[in-house]
């Protein structure tokens, strides 16, 4: 039994470097997961990534820390960790996305661990902001506040 | 479901020694505070004393039995504890499906743009 981490892997028709540029760039990171994301890929750079809009209350804001960034192969980053500690194994969950060539395209292989020591903050978030991006979570959650102030209303 | 008891259930199987715990149990069907320290390296009072966390999270029932208490997995809240880092992979796997449209999509732009006229 092991819970200590998650992996997936997808083939992509498309080279390495640009997956790269995918799973690295906050402008394409923003695209395929939180709403927005500060960082610059350079291992030990600092960032957040964040989800829900600026505006309201229920955003949630996560640092990160860029750990290795080696183009076109393998980027990491570690998150899930509180505000003003450095970003280490047993504090933080790490996600490494490993990129390997292929005749067609890329093979991507993501890696999320440290779930031993992190597992329920990361469920939680995840349960919570999974679907944002493409499903129903995300809109019914910006829908309710205001049909609660329609219901309310005279 | 509340986050409560959420939250207790995770940090529950967060512990190294209470997932082996977990793992003892599930393999010899039941277990008390002696046997188990017998597998561990930890004291029986330390194993008494995560199997109250576990308890407590619902993870583990225990019947007393004379002056000792046999403990048995719920397998019913140990499903859920499964379940939720199953969430976490199916998250995952529509996140590298995003990737993959992005990805192609880039490529695609790419290839189709006209070589650069050298003349």
């Amino acid at each position: 039994m092991e819970y200590g981490s998650i992996e997936r892997e997808i083939h992509v028709e498309a080279s390495p470097e640009v997956v790269y540029e995918v799973v690295s760039t906050p402008e394409h990171l923003a695209a395929w997961w939180p709403d927005e994301v500060e960082m610059e890929p350079v291992p030990g750079a600092t960032g957040m990534l964040a989800f829900g809009d600026s505006a309201s209350p229920d955003r949630h804001v996560e640092p990160l820390t860029v750990v290795e960034a080696d183009p076109p192969r393998r980027f990491s980053f570690r998150w899930v960790y509180d505000e003003g500690v450095t970003a280490a194994p047993g504090n933080s969950l790490l996600i490494t996305f490993d990129l390997v060539p292929t005749d067609a395209g890329t093979l991507l292989r993501m890696t999320e661990s440290g779930f031993r020591e992190k597992g329920w903050e990361a469920a939680v978030l995840e349960a919570q902001y999974r679907d944002h991006a493409s499903a129903w979570d995300y809109y019914l959650a910006r829908l309710a506040p205001y049909v609660a102030k329609l219901v309310s209303a005279p | 479901m509340s986050t409560v008891i959420d939250d207790e259930l995770w940090s529950a199987v967060g512990d190294p020694i209470r997932r082996r715990m977990l793992d003892l149990l599930l393999a010899d069907g039941r277990g008390t505070a002696t046997t188990l320290s017998e597998q561990l390296p930890v004291t029986r009072q330390a194993v008494a004393k995560h199997l109250g966390v576990l308890d407590r999270a619902g993870l583990v029932h225990g019947t007393a039995s004379g002056r000792e208490r046999i403990y048995a997995v719920d397998e019913a809240q140990f499903a859920r504890a499964v379940a939720q880092l199953a969430s976490v992979g199916a998250a995952w796997d529509a996140r590298l499906r995003r990737i993959r449209t992005i990805a192609e999509a880039i490529q695609r732009t790419r290839d189709a743009r006209p070589p650069t006229d050298p003349s």
